[in-house]
C-alpha cells in the first residue's frame, strides 16, 4: 500500500507515510487514515521520506486534512520532504499553514 | 453415455422462438414436441432458403439447423442468417448425422455456435439451448450497456464542446490577441484547470492573470467562471490587483470545497511609470528577462493560492519592479516544469531557464521555448496541462485598445461634469462602517475618473485615516516607528474606534471641467483639535519617518495639498485629462 498510518504509543500522534506518488490515487486511503485515527490524536505528521512525487491534488488533500482537524487550530507537521517536494510546498506557500521541517 | 431421460424437465425460464430447419418432416415434428415440452415455440422450415426467409420474417431467438438438405444446405443458410442477424446474437446449433471431424469443424467455420450429432439426447439438446440462451442474454446486455456508454460518452463530448464555447465567450478577451502577448495553452486547457485572462486597464496599462485550479474537469472549469467575471468586471472599473485577488479569494472560498483552490499570478504593466506590479500565490517563479537576455527579476510565490484562507489571513502585498521597453515577462504553470518526456524525465525549472537564456534574441525566444517544450514532451496526451505566456513590455500606454467590456475609452462619451457632494459621518457610523468603498464607487461613476481609481483611492484613504486616526482618535504616528509599535498602533486604533462616542468627519468632493479634463477638490474636515501644520514639512523621501509618509504620498499624487483652520482641514486638488 502506498500509505501507512501509525499511531504513537501515547495515542496523541499519528504519522502518515506516503510511499511513491502522492496524488489523487491515494485520496481514499489518505482520507480513511485520518478519519479513522481516532479522537485522541492531537498531532498529525506527514512523513514524505518515501514520497517521490507530489501533485496539486495532494496539496488539496493536505488542505482537507487541515480542515478536518480544525483548520487554524490544527497541528500538522510535514517531515522528510525531498528538495523537489519542498519546492512544490514552497511555491504554494504551505509553510503558512503547516509546519514543514 | 447418452441417456434418454424422460423425466419431468422444468419448463425453461424464458420462452424462446426457435427456428427449426430440416428436410424431414418427422424430424421437425419431433423437435417441435421437445421444444414445446420445455415451453419454447417452434418455427419450421424445410430447406436453407426457406430458413433464411423464415428468419427474416419471424426474427427467431435461436436456430436448430440440419446440414444436408436439398437446395441450399445448412452451412450456406447459416452464413446468410448470421449475416442478416448483424450485431444481434442469434445462436445456431447444428443437428447433424455427420460425425466426421471435418464436417463438424465446418459447422463452426460457417458461423454455427454449437453442434449435436444425431441421434441426439433430448436433455442435452435442451441444456444446450438453455446455455446458448444465457450467452445470448449476456450478449444483448453487454451490447445494450455498450450502446448506452457510447451514447453517454457522445453526449458528454457534445456537452463539453458546448461548454467549451460558452467558456470561450466568458473568457474571451480581445487583449489576448494583442501583439505584446504570446501564449501556449492547449484548447482543452480550461478543463485541465488552466486559465489565462488579459485586459487593458482604464489607465491604459495591461493586466494579465494566470490561474491554475487543483483538479481537472468540470470542477476546475466551474471555478473559472466567477474568476474571469470578477477579473474583467473589476479591471474595467479600475480596481487594483489587491482588490481583485481579495474578491476572487473570497468568492472561491465560498464556492469551492476545502481541497480545491486556484494558484494564481496577476501582473500589471504600467507603461507610464515603467512599473511591473505582481501578486503571486502558488504559481512558479515569474521571470523577467531584460534586453541582454538575462533574468533580472523573479516574482516568486509569496502568497497562498486563492480560495485557501479567509480574509483575515489573506495577504495582498504586491511586489514591484521597474521595466524597460523590450523586457519580457514569462509566466507558466507547474505543468510546464513537471512535463514528462517519453523516457520519464521531467522538463524541470533548470531546463526552462536554459531555454530562456540561450535565446538572446527576444523575437524568437517564445517560439524557441515553445518548440523546445513540445519536442521534449513528444506526442503525448498529457501535454494538455501546459500554459506558458510571454508578455512583452512594449512601453505603449495604449489608450487605443479596448478596455475590458468598456469599448474604446479614447473618445469619452461624457464630458467632465460640474457637481459637488458633501458627506458627514458621526461616531455611530465611524464605529461600524468604512465609507471609503462607497466614496470611491460614487466617484467612479464619473466616466473620466475611472482610470484614476487607484490614485484617488490612495488620496482619499490617506486623508480620511489622517482625520480619523489623528484628528478624532488622537493617535500618535510616532508609535509606528518600530515594528512592535506598529502592531501596537493598530491595536490601540481598533480599541479607540470601538469606544468612539463623539466627533465628526466631513468630506466635500467638488468636481468641475478643467482644460481637457476635470479637476476634483477633496476636502476632509474633522472636529478634532487639529495640529500645528505650519511647522511640518511633507516631502516624500527615503528619510521620511513613519508619521509624515501618508500625507507626503498624497502630495506626490495631487496637484496641491493644503491644511487650514487649526490643522483640522485638509484640501487636496487632483486634476486629470482625457
Amino acid at each position: 500500500m502506498a500509505l501507512t498510518a501509525q499511531t504513537s504509543a501515547d495515542g496523541a500522534t499519528v504519522t502518515m507515510s506516503v510511499i511513491g506518488r502522492f496524488d489523487f490515487n491515494i485520496h481514499h486511503d489518505f482520507r480513511q487514515a485520518y478519519e479513522n485515527a481516532g479522537d485522541s490524536i492531537k498531532n498529525y505528521v506527514i512523513d514524505m521520506k518515501g514520497t517521490e512525487y507530489m501533485d496539486s491534488s495532494a496539496l488539496g488533500m493536505l488542505l482537507l486534512l487541515r480542515d478536518h482537524v480544525g483548520g487554524e487550530k490544527s497541528n500538522i507537521r510535514i517531515i522528510n520532504s525531498s528538495k523537489d517536494i519542498k519546492k512544490i510546498l514552497e511555491i504554494a506557500n504551505f509553510n503558512k499553514l503547516f509546519n514543514i521541517d | 453415455m447418452l441417456s434418454f431421460n424422460n423425466g419431468n424437465d422444468a419448463v425453461a425460464d424464458v420462452s424462446l422462438n426457435v427456428l427449426i430447419v430440416d428436410d424431414e418432416l418427422s424430424n421437425l415434428l419431433l423437435l417441435k414436441a421437445i421444444l414445446s415440452s420445455a415451453g419454447h415455440h417452434a418455427i419450421m422450415a424445410r430447406d436453407g432458403s426457406d430458413a433464411v426467409a423464415a428468419f427474416e420474417r419471424e426474427q427467431p431467438d435461436m436456430v436448430l439447423m440440419d446440414v444436408m438438405m436439398p437446395g441450399m444446405d445448412g452451412y450456406e443458410a447459416t452464413r446468410q442468417i448470421k449475416a442478416r442477424a448483424g450485431e444481434r446474437f442469434v445462436p445456431v446449433i447444428f443437428l447433424t448425422a455427420l460425425d466426421d471431424e471435418r464436417a463438424l469443424a465446418r459447422c463452426v467455420e460457417c458461423g454455427g455456435d454449437d453442434f449435436l450429432t444425431k441421434p441426439y439426447s433430448r436433455v442435452i439438446l435442451l441444456a444446450k439451448i438453455d446455455a446458448l440462451a444465457r450467452t445470448s442474454k449476456l450478449h444483448s446486455t453487454v451490447k445494450m450497456q455498450r450502446d448506452e456508454l457510447v451514447y453517454h460518452q457522445d453526449r458528454i463530448q457534445k456537452e463539453q464542446e458546448v461548454a467549451q464555447r460558452v467558456f470561450a465567450n466568458i473568457m474571451h478577451s480581445s487583449s489576448l490577441s494583442e501583439p505584446c502577448i504570446k501564449y501556449l495553452l492547449s484548447p482543452m486547457a480550461l478543463f485541465n484547470g488552466d486559465l489565462l485572462l488579459a485586459a487593458r486597464k482604464p489607465s491604459g496599462g495591461m493586466r494579465v492573470m494566470l490561474g491554475d485550479f487543483t483538479g481537472h474537469g468540470l470542477s476546475a472549469a466551474i471555478g473559472a467562471i466567477p474568476v474571469a467575471d470578477i477579473f474583467y468586471r473589476m479591471t474595467a472599473k479600475g480596481f487594483s490587483i489587491g482588490e481583485i485577488v481579495t474578491e476572487v479569494n473570497r468568492k472561491l472560498r465560498m464556492i469551492l470545497p476545502p481541497g480545491l483552490f486556484c494558484a494564481a499570478c496577476l501582473i500589471d504593466l504600467d507603461p507610464g511609470e515603467h512599473q511591473i506590479s505582481a501578486w503571486n500565490g502558488g504559481v512558479p517563479d515569474v521571470l523577467v528577462l531584460g534586453d541582454g537576455g538575462d533574468i533580472h527579476q523573479r516574482f516568486i510565490s509569496r502568497h497562498l493560492p486563492l480560495g485557501v484562507v479567509g480574509d483575515d489571513k489573506f495577504d495582498i502585498a504586491l511586489e514591484y519592479s521597474e521595466f524597460n521597453r523590450g523586457d519580457c515577462i514569462y509566466l507558466y504553470t507547474d505543468g510546464v516544469i513537471e512535463a514528462w518526456n517519453p523516457r520519464g524525465e521531467m522538463f524541470g525549472q533548470a531546463r526552462l531557464e536554459q531555454f530562456l537564456l540561450s535565446n538572446k534574441n527576444a523575437e524568437n525566444r517564445f517560439d524557441g521555448i515553445r518548440n523546445g517544450l513540445l519536442d521534449f514532451i513528444g506526442d503525448q496526451s498529457h501535454s494538455d496541462d501546459i500554459a506558458l505566456i510571454e508578455l512583452t513590455c512594449d512601453g505603449r500606454a495604449s489608450r487605443d485598445f479596448d478596455v475590458a467590456g468598456q469599448g474604446k475609452l479614447r473618445q469619452p462619451s461624457v464630458s467632465a461634469m460640474e457637481w459637488q457632494v458633501t458627506l458627514e459621518f458621526g461616531p455611530d457610523t465611524l464605529r461600524n462602517f468604512d465609507p471609503l468603498p462607497l466614496l470611491i464607487h460614487m466617484l467612479m461613476e464619473i466616466q473620466g475618473l475611472r482610470g484614476h481609481r487607484e490614485h484617488l483611492y490612495t488620496i482619499i484613504a490617506e486623508l480620511f485615516s489622517n482625520a480619523l486616526d489623528h484628528g478624532l482618535l488622537g493617535l500618535d504616528s510616532a508609535l509606528k516607528a518600530t515594528p512592535h509599535g506598529f502592531a501596537e498602533y493598530y491595536q490601540l486604533r481598533a480599541r479607540e474606534i470601538a469606544a468612539l462616542q463623539q466627533g465628526r468627519i466631513r468630506i466635500d468632493l467638488a468636481h468641475a471641467p478643467y482644460g481637457m479634463g476635470g479637476k476634483l477638490v477633496i476636502r476632509v474636515e474633522d472636529s478634532g483639535p487639529g495640529f500645528d501644520y505650519q511647522s511640518k514639512s511633507y516631502v516624500l523621501n527615503e528619510s521620511t519617518i513613519a508619521s509624515g509618509r501618508g500625507i507626503a504620498l498624497v502630495g506626490s499624487l495631487c496637484d496641491t495639498i493644503q491644511f487650514s483652520g487649526r490643522g483640522n482641514i485638509a484640501e487636496a486638488v487632483y486634476s486629470w485629462r482625457h
